[in-house]
This record gives C-alpha cells, structure tokens and sequence, in this order.
C-alpha cells in the first residue's frame, strides 16, 4: 500500500459531478467513476448530479469521517467557480483542506467536446492525474496578515466623493486625493442632471462641503498618486501635492487678491469653463470649489514668471497673508490598507471627426461647453448665445460623436442619449429655438429614463433619425458668419436633409482618462481593449480588480451615468469597507518557497518577479520571498538556476505525477497499474493509440 | 507633416488593408466573406446616403441596398438606376462607423448589375467602355500614337522598348495624359522634374494600355481583366524597381485590384513620390510664383489612400505659393465626378436634372479667392477646366496639376536655357 507523506496509508476520495446536463450529457461520467474506483488507493468513488450542493458537500464530509479518507479528488467545473467551496467543505472536517484537487471537466471538457467517446476518456486521463497528483500533496496552512485601517481614494469626482463620505462615515480614515484644485470633477460642471432636472450643484455641493468638513477625511486636491509599494492591506503610497502658492490653512477664499492681481481684466483660458471664459494668473477655480482656496498658475503670474510684480495681490491679502511665493512642492507618504481608484473620465475630442468642423466653424459647440453656457454661474451666466454674440434660432444636437464609430470609438457612451435629451430640453426653454436632434438608436434605459425621453419628445424637439455626415456653412463661405448646414439621411423616410442652423452641439462620449494606463501601471489593474480599467469579473466582482485590495468605481471602469456612478463608489466603498474590517487578510499558501540551502544567490529570480515579490538580504546573501505579495505564478520556480525554489501546490512530485496519470503508460510502465494492457475497459481509437505511440516513442 | 510610407507593393497592401473580398465575390456569396460579416454589422445610420454626393438622386441610396440585401429583395434595386449614380467617391466608406468598405466591393457588384439590367447604357459611357476595350484608351485614340506626345517633350523621356536595360523607375503614364493636350502638359512637366531630380525613368510607350479602374468601378470585369491580364504581362517582359503614375485611378487600379492578380510591384502615385524627393527638390524651386493656390483632394488618392498631406507640402515648398483651404477638404473633399463612370456619364446626369459635382467643387474654390486650383489627378484638370466654363466667377482661376506648378517654379538648366 502506498503512502502518503504524512505516513498513513492512502485513502482517496474521488467525486464526479454531472453539474446538471452540463457535463453528463457529453462525459459518462458512470463510467468515469467506476474506472477510477479500480485505481489503488482510491477508496470511495461516487457520481452525483451537483456536487457544490449542500448535499454534494455533505456527501463528501460524511465519507471523509465513516471512510477516514485523507484525500479528496472533485471533478467538476473550473476551480475558479467552486475550489474554495469545497476546500471549505473539507475543512469542515478534520481533514486539511489542501488534501484536495479538482479537476475541470467542464470547461476544458464537456463544453468544448462533442465526442462522447473521447471527452469521456479525456475526464478518465484527467482524473488518474489527479488522483496520482493529491497523494504528494501537503498539508498547508493559510497564514493571517493585519490590515492598515486606512484607504485612499483617487479621484474627487461625485464617485469619490461619495466613497469617502461613506467610509469617512463609518469612522474610517479616508486620503481623498484630487489632480485638479477642487473636487466635484465633472458633475461640477453640469447645470442640471436627467432625468429629474434637478440642479447639479444644488445637490453635489452639500457633498462636497462634507468631505472638507470631515473628521475622518484628509483632502489633498491639487495633488496625485507618484507611487504605489507594498501589497493589500498594506500599501505605502507617496502623494505629490503640486505648489498653489497660497496657504490652504490661511486663505479664506474672499478673492480680494483676485480682484487686485496686477492683470486688470482676466486674460488667460478658464479651465473650469473649458476656455469660453477668461481667468487672472491668480483665481478661484469656481465659486464653489471645494476647498475655497484661490491658486497661482505658474506659467502665467509675473512674479513666478519674472519675479518682478508689484505684488497687490500679497498687498490685498494683508494680515492674513496666504498669499506664499516660496511654497514647493510636498511629497507626502502614507500607509492604506486599500486602494478605491475612482478616477473618471475625460470627454471625445470631436476635432477626431474633421467632418463635423470643431475648431474650425466658431458655432460648433461640445454638450460639455453647452453645459457651462446654460449654467448661470458660466462664461456667459447662463445666456445661450453664439460665438458671433447672436441667440440662436435653429440648434441642431448630434449624438454618438466618438461613440459607435470604428473610426474613433466603438463603444456606445451610455449617457450621451440623455444628456442630448436634457440639453434639448434646456436649449429650448432658454432660447426658444428649433431643435434638432439627430440621432442612430435612441437608447434610454434605467429608471425613468424613458419618461423621460416621452416627456422631451412631447416638447416638440425634432427628432431625426440619422448620423448627421456633413456640416458646412450654408453661404459657401468659410468665414464663420451664417447658418451651418446639417446634411443627414432622415432614414426613417429614406430622405436627405439639409437642415440650416445657427449652433451646433456635438453629444461626445466619453473615453479613458489620457493617463488611465500610468495610473493602471502604479496599482498594478488591469485594463479591457478601450481602456477602462477593467473589473476582475463583469458580473459578480464589478468593483474588483485583479489587483486585491484595489477597488474601482464611477467611469474609470466604463461610461455610466450619475445614479450608476453613485451605486457603484458605494458597492466599492463596501468592498473596501469590508477588507479592512476584518483586519487581517488570509493569503493562499500556494507560494513559492526559497530553499536556502541551495539558493546561491545569484538574484536572478528578482527582476523577474512581475510583483516584486522577491528581496534580496545581503547578509546572509540569500533570496527572500514576500509571501503576502507572491502570487504563485511560478516565474521565479522555474527560473531559478539551482532550482532552489519550490511552490507550494506546485511541486515538481506533484506535476510530475500528475503528468504521468495523464500519460498513463507511464503508470504501467512503472507498474503501479497492472490490471492488464487496458485497466480502465475503454474502447479506445485510432488517436488515442497513436496518441499513446507518440509518447511511448519520446 | 508627412508621416505615411508612400510605396508599397501590391501585397504590402493587402496586408495593410486586409483582403475583403476575391475575385468572384457576387451578389449571391458576398456573405461568405469577410466584408459580408461587415455588412451584417450595419446600423442603418444613414450616414452613407448623408455624405453620397448623390445620394438625394438615388431610389436605392447605400443604407438600403444593404436593407435591401439583408431582406432579399435585393433585385429590385436592380431595377433603377440608383447606382448608375455612385462615383466611386468612397465619401461613404470612409465615414462608416461600422468601416463597411462600400465603395470597395458592394457598391461596384451592384453596379455591375444595375448596368446588365439597364435597358439602355448611357451611349457616351458604352462608347468609351468599348473603345477601352478596343484600343487601350477610353478616347478611342489609336494605340499606336500613344507615345507621341513624348517628340514634344523638351525633356528627355526614355522608352522600356528602345532603352533595352533595367531602371529604377517604370513611369506607367495613362490615357489622359499621354493623349490630351492639357494631360500632355502634366506629363511634360513630370518628365522634367524627373530630370531635375536625376531620376533613373523610362515608360512603356505604345506597349501600354489603360489600367482599367474605372472599368473596375463599374465592375466591367470582362473588360478590366481584359486590361489587366495584358498589362501584366508587359510589367513581366521588363526589369525595374517600382512603379509610379500620375493618375490616381490606375493607382488605385494597382493598389486595389491588380493584387488578386498577383501583381506585386511597388507601386506609388507621383504626387506623394516626388514629395520623397522634397529636401532635394526645394533648393531648385527658385522662380516664385505669386499665387494664392487652393489644392482639392482626388478621391483615390486622399480619401481611398489617405495621401492629404503631400501635395499640400509640395505647394508650401513653392516659393510664393499662398496655400488656402476649402470647406470641404481632405477627409471631407467633394468628389469632382468623373469615378466610376462619372466621366462618361455627365450627358445623362444633365439629363437626370444632376447638378455637376465639378461645378459643386469649383464654387467652393472660387469662394476661397484662389488664382490656382491645384490637383492630383489628370480627370480633374479636364472637369474643372469645363466647370470654369460654365460657373460664374469673376477673378480668373487657372487649374493646374501638382506637378505642373514645381515644374513652373523650377530653376532652367543650361539645356532648357
């Protein structure tokens, strides 16, 4: 009788399930377990219609305790769906839950076979490996590492902002780290939201005065992530917070200094209206910002520039004296236990599509432009007119530019039909105009969204089905004066339109953040073929990553509107909220191990490492693997010269067994099988015999 | 700033632009192909029958033809003449957010079809399909003086048959400009540039014959393959290291179609191949010429290519030159109308009530105030020449080749002094 290496005889369990139909209806899986049965050691061997049922799991705790078995075998699905669940199942009992493989006969079988015959013979190669692999396994043990209670969140948009209000909320230390000087990213910049039509900022700004105020929540806008080391539930972050040159502790936000910077009339683009209006060098982001401190833009203050300036603005601020040339750069450095990257988006570049004449016709306009013009606290204060100072009469609105087009974007925005919607709407109510709307597939899910859509529809806004595939000035000239010319196919009526307006707005969507990738880089995420960041399962670990302990919300991980926006920062804010409150994490044992007996030290393994598992210490001149940031992919194990290192789960018995109950001459050449030439009473064909002639000959 | 390779060869190209269709993809197998699944892909946007210069004009517009097939009613459209209309500006294929490559392979099937089913092909459009087909060139001219146009050349102009050695470059001229005084021009002008630049040239003489792409955009195939079979053969019988010709229509032919033949030469239109020779070109560029020039982008060669850049660089490098755009420029040029059959057709178009695309064009080079309206293909210089005559303007404008206008800025030599 063979042993296994904790010396007690073998006693193995193997369990095949039939997942419904899924696996029975291609494997036989009869047969599968009455040909395992006949291998030695192998004491039970049953078949059962859903193995991770509680029956199926109580099937094999039972038969652990009345068999005494001491290893376990499940063929089934893929271990990614259900080895947890029966390693849990087993460890129930007294058996440790690492005296266990699985084997996927679904996947990589039943679901990819049509021959019978064959997949069922492929489950038996695939089991006899198995069974040979788990009498070399361990017993190992999971070790518990404590978790740092604090997380940083990256991006003050409304994702963020809602994400740190909610773990601030549950007394939780939260970093909300910005780019720009304020927070409230986009949503700051709309004027009203749809469906509902409320006001943006009537209902964002509450928020983002909370998050200043906050205890637990430590802002720092103007500000971004330089490095990520370290691994969940322990990551050091360094944080560069870019110069304002005024004192966020002292300044009080009165704008005193604005109105008495040496630049009389504002001069350079306003960044918050996307340049339609015009800043001093010195200036408050918008009325609301959030903190309420003016910055200094560097390129263009005389000071900073020529070191010159008559300094009214130091001179305005007097006794409070915020006002702090010297200030440089600070690099600040802590340690979280998570990471909620919540990093947004940034809008098409319509200039992408040169037939629609962004930058070249001065009355072609983005939605997000028109956002500001309808906003009464915008460049123009909410009135709706032209770059030629006229209100218009005619606005026509296009949908899907850079969305759906093989050409700039293939994904549809998901937000652009609606948003299109509540500019027609606002357009109308402020200008009275004519409004065209064209559009591909008018597409309106969620919750009241298509109410919505009726209710503007009934507004009397023309809308016409069709991409519009031309815009030109209507006199011919290019001279910016006069209406453009829409020309479009009305394909509901087959008919070509030419539609004189006076303004136009392109409904851009909505892309990756230009960055998105340095940022991916840092945290270690991975991305999907656009560029949002991508989650570790698309319907059941939405604000995952594969990245443990980085969580993602709002439109970095795909274009979405605000309601969606908010559900998702609160899902990943529970994901977070959940790691760190348990306080310590479990790390799988299947690391890789240095034997340093052998290892030599030649350090080759370490930059090969894709997760900078491995140090070196140069005393005793031996590799130190990182267990909590050791993946077990296996790089190090199979490079390392001296082959001094080991993998738990992976050892070479383990493979090499495994490889020859696949290969299963190899057991009667070895004599381990020796119910005649064929043990296991399978028909076997053509390509199987010659399958079996190939390996006998290498 | 120029940043596309400008030659490669005919698999070179396949392999850039991937293979869409074969030889005898039809109407009935158009499916099994991979332009077929693209075509599934549609979403009805319209923005095929949008940008189509004709698009009002015709019955059965791009969108639904693909309905129309998709539904298998596909013969009715066979029985207008709605694509009798397309000329191949390939306006729709560029702008397809589903990157259906219509003017590429379904427009020309439908087409080949629309024409079989015609119960009258226009006369002028048969005339010059058959004189194609007859003598090598649509004009009906005879082969044999071909080459003519070469005594009055002030430069030397090599021929492949009297040479009798390799050389670097096979200059494949075409009909318009081997027989047509204002092509001739053009032709003039290239072979003293190619002078100018020391370049190792010689062209085929009464051997050539037209390479046929308007008889493939019409999907002639009998006819085209008629053409490419001889040409082939020719291209065989002599040694040289690329091709170039100066009209965009047998370089699209080239690029396109001759591939599924086996042709496999580099090939390259002249307009981006003498801006390769730009650094060595623009210190002989001495005599300014004073005008504000205008430069319209030739279908085959922008859109179906994406050469925009180069003829515009070529004009910047003349000193004096004042380069202005039109609305419609690059991507978004408006086709002069003479692809795909449109140069045989403007009889019937004028009959139809169809406004003259050339005209359509030369009303937005006027309203820039240009004196030049410069092109890149020999089609052109004849359309807008005639578009001249018959749209109102009152500051002269003259229309020029490229070429022409580096050869006017061009230094003399002691031979030409």
């Amino acid at each position: 009788m063979m042993k296994g290496n904790n010396h007690e005889p073998l006693r193995i369990g193997f369990y095949i399930c039939h997942c419904g139909t899924n696996i029975a209806s291609v494997v036989d899986v009869e047969k599968v377990a009455e040909t395992v049965k006949t291998l030695p050691n192998v004491v039970v061997s049953r078949d059962y219609k859903y193995m991770c049922s509680d029956p199926g799991q109580d099937l094999i705790q039972k038969d652990i305790r009345d068999n005494k078995l001491n290893r376990v075998v499940v063929a089934a699905c893929s271990p990614l769906l259900h080895e947890e669940t029966f390693r849990k199942a087993i460890g129930r009992t007294n058996l440790n839950p690492y005296f266990f493989h699985m084997v996927n006969i679904r996947e990589h079988n039943a679901w990819v076979h049509e021959s019978r015959e064959e997949a069922t013979y492929k489950a038996i190669e695939l089991s006899v490996g198995a069974i040979r692999r788990v009498s070399e396994h361990k017993s190992l043990e999971r070790k518990k590492i404590d978790i740092n209670q604090n997380v940083l969140i990256l991006g003050g948009g409304i994702a963020g902002i809602n994400a740190a209000l909610t773990i601030a909320d549950s007394g939780k230390k939260v970093y909300l780290v910005e780019r720009d000087p304020s927070i409230g990213g986009h949503m700051a910049k709309f004027d009203k939201t749809f469906p509902t039509l409320d006001c943006a900022a009537c209902i964002l700004t509450p928020k983002m005065s909370a998050v200043k105020s906050h205890p637990n929540i430590t802002l720092w806008t103007y500000s971004e992530m330089l490095d990520v080391d370290g691994f969940i539930g322990n990551y050091n972050v360094k944080i560069r917070r870019k110069p304002r040159y005024v004192n966020e502790e002292l300044c009080t936000g009165c704008q005193e200094c604005v109105d008495a910077c040496v630049f009389k009339n504002p001069k350079f683009p306003d960044e918050f209206n996307l340049g339609l209006s015009k800043r001093k060098p010195i200036y408050l982001p918008f009325p609301q910002a959030t903190p309420l401190v003016a910055v200094v833009d560097p390129e263009n203050c005389l000071e900073l520039k020529t070191g010159k300036c008559k300094k009214t603005c130091v001179e305005a601020c007097g006794e409070r004296n915020a006002i702090d040339f010297e200030q440089t750069e600070k690099i600040e450095e802590i340690e979280v236990g998570a990471i909620l990257v919540a990093t947004g988006f940034k809008t098409f570049d319509p200039a992408r599509v040169p037939y629609y004449g962004y930058g070249v016709f001065p009355n072609v306009y983005t939605a997000l432009e028109i956002e500001r013009m309808i906003n009464a606290a915008g460049p123009t204060n909410g009135e709706v007119l032209g770059r030629d100072g006229k209100k218009p009469r005619r606005i026509g609105i296009i949908h899907c530019v850079g969305s759906r087009d093989e050409n700039t974007n293939r994904w549809c925005s998901r937000v652009c039909c609606l948003y299109s919607l509540k500019l027609a709407h606002l357009l109308k109510e402020r200008t009275g105009a004519d409004i065209y709307s064209f559009y591909i597939d008018m597409r309106t899910p969620g919750k009241s969204m298509e109410e919505f859509y009726n209710r503007i529809a009934e507004e009397g806004i023309n809308l016409i089905r069709g991409r519009v595939a031309d815009i030109y000035p209507e006199n011919g000239e290019n001279n910016g004066n006069g209406a453009l010319v829409l020309q479009a196919e009305d394909t509901l009526i087959s008919r070509v339109l030419k539609v004189p307006v006076d303004m136009v707005v392109l409904s851009t969507g909505l892309e990756p953040q230009t960055d998105a990738q340095e940022i991916r880089r840092k945290v270690n995420m991975s991305c999907s073929a656009e560029g949002f960041y991508l989650e570790k399962h698309p319907k059941l670990a939405p604000v995952s990553t594969f990245a443990d302990g980085v969580f993602i919300a709002g439109c970095c991980q795909g274009p979405k509107d605000i309601p969606d926006t908010v559900s998702q920062s609160g899902a990943a804010a529970a994901e977070a909220m959940k790691l760190i409150d348990k306080g310590y994490v479990e790390l799988e044992p299947n690391t890789a191990v240095v034997e340093e007996d052998f290892c030599s030290g030649c350090k080759s393994c370490i930059p090969l490492c894709p997760f900078n598992a491995i140090s070196f210490e140069e005393e005793r001149r031996k590799a130190l693997i990182n267990e909590a940031l050791c993946k077990g992919c296996g790089t190090c194990t199979a490079s390392c010269p001296s082959g001094s290192i080991r993998q738990n789960l992976f050892e070479d018995d383990q493979i090499f067994n495994e490889i020859d109950g696949i290969l299963q001459d190899g057991l009667f050449e070895r004599g381990l099988v020796t119910n005649g030439d064929n043990p296991y009473n399978i028909e076997r064909n053509q390509s199987s015999e010659r399958r079996c002639a190939e390996s006998q000959s290498q | 700033m120029i940043t596309k390779p400008s030659e490669l060869t005919g698999s070179e190209y396949i392999k850039e632009e991937g293979l869409t269709c074969q030889l005898d993809t039809g109407i009935d197998n158009i499916f099994d192909t991979e332009e077929g699944r693209k075509i599934l892909s549609c979403i009805q946007c319209g923005t095929c029958v949008g940008t189509c210069p004709y698009g009002e004009h015709m019955e059965y517009p791009p969108r639904r033809i693909i309905r129309m097939l998709r539904g298998g009613m596909i013969d009715e459209i066979f029985t207008t003449d709605s694509l009798l209309k397309c000329v191949a500006c390939y306006a729709c294929m560029v702008k397809c957010p589903r990157g259906i490559r219509l003017s590429d392979v379904l427009l020309p099937i439908v087409k080949e079809q629309t024409l079989a089913n015609l119960k009258q092909i226009p006369a002028e459009l048969q005339s010059s399909l058959q004189n194609t087909l007859r003598y090598g060139n649509p004009m009906g001219e005879s082969s044999r003086r071909r080459v003519n146009w070469i005594k009055s050349s002030p430069s030397p102009v090599p021929v492949m048959s009297e040479i009798k050695r390799p050389v670097d470059v096979l200059w494949f001229v075409e009909c318009y400009t081997s027989y047509y005084s204002r092509g001739q021009d053009n032709s003039k002008a290239l072979a003293r540039l190619m002078n100018a630049l020391g370049i190792d040239f010689a062209v085929l003489g009464n051997e050539e014959k037209c390479a046929g792409d308007c008889g493939q955009l019409t999907w002639e195939s009998g006819l085209f393959e008629t053409l490419t079979d001889y040409n082939m053969e020719i291209f065989r019988k002599y040694k040289f290291n690329r091709i170039i010709t100066g009209d965009t229509h047998a370089f699209n032919a080239f690029r396109i179609r001759y591939p599924l033949y086996g042709f496999d030469y580099k090939v390259e239109h002249t307009t981006p191949f003498i801006a390769r020779y730009l650094d060595q070109l623009k210190p002989k560029l001495k005599k300014k010429l004073d005008y504000t020039v205008t430069y319209h982008d030739a279908c085959c060669l922008g859109r179906r290519a994406g050469f925009y850049e180069e003829g515009r660089e070529l004009l910047k490098a003349i000193p004096g030159v004042n380069l202005v755009e039109m609305t419609h420029n690059r991507t978004n040029s408006i086709c002069c109308g003479g692809g795909g059959g449109g140069m045989w057709l403007d009889t019937y178009f004028k009959e139809k009530g169809m406004e003259r695309l050339s005209e359509r064009r030369i009303k937005e080079a006027i309203a820039t105030g240009a004196d030049v309206l410069a092109v890149s293909c020999p089609y052109e210089i004849y359309r807008f020449e005639d578009a001249l005559k018959t749209v109102d303007h009152d500051k002269p404008m003259i229309v020029r080749d490229v070429v022409e206008l580096l050869a006017e800025s061009l230094e003399e030599t002691d031979d030409e002094r």
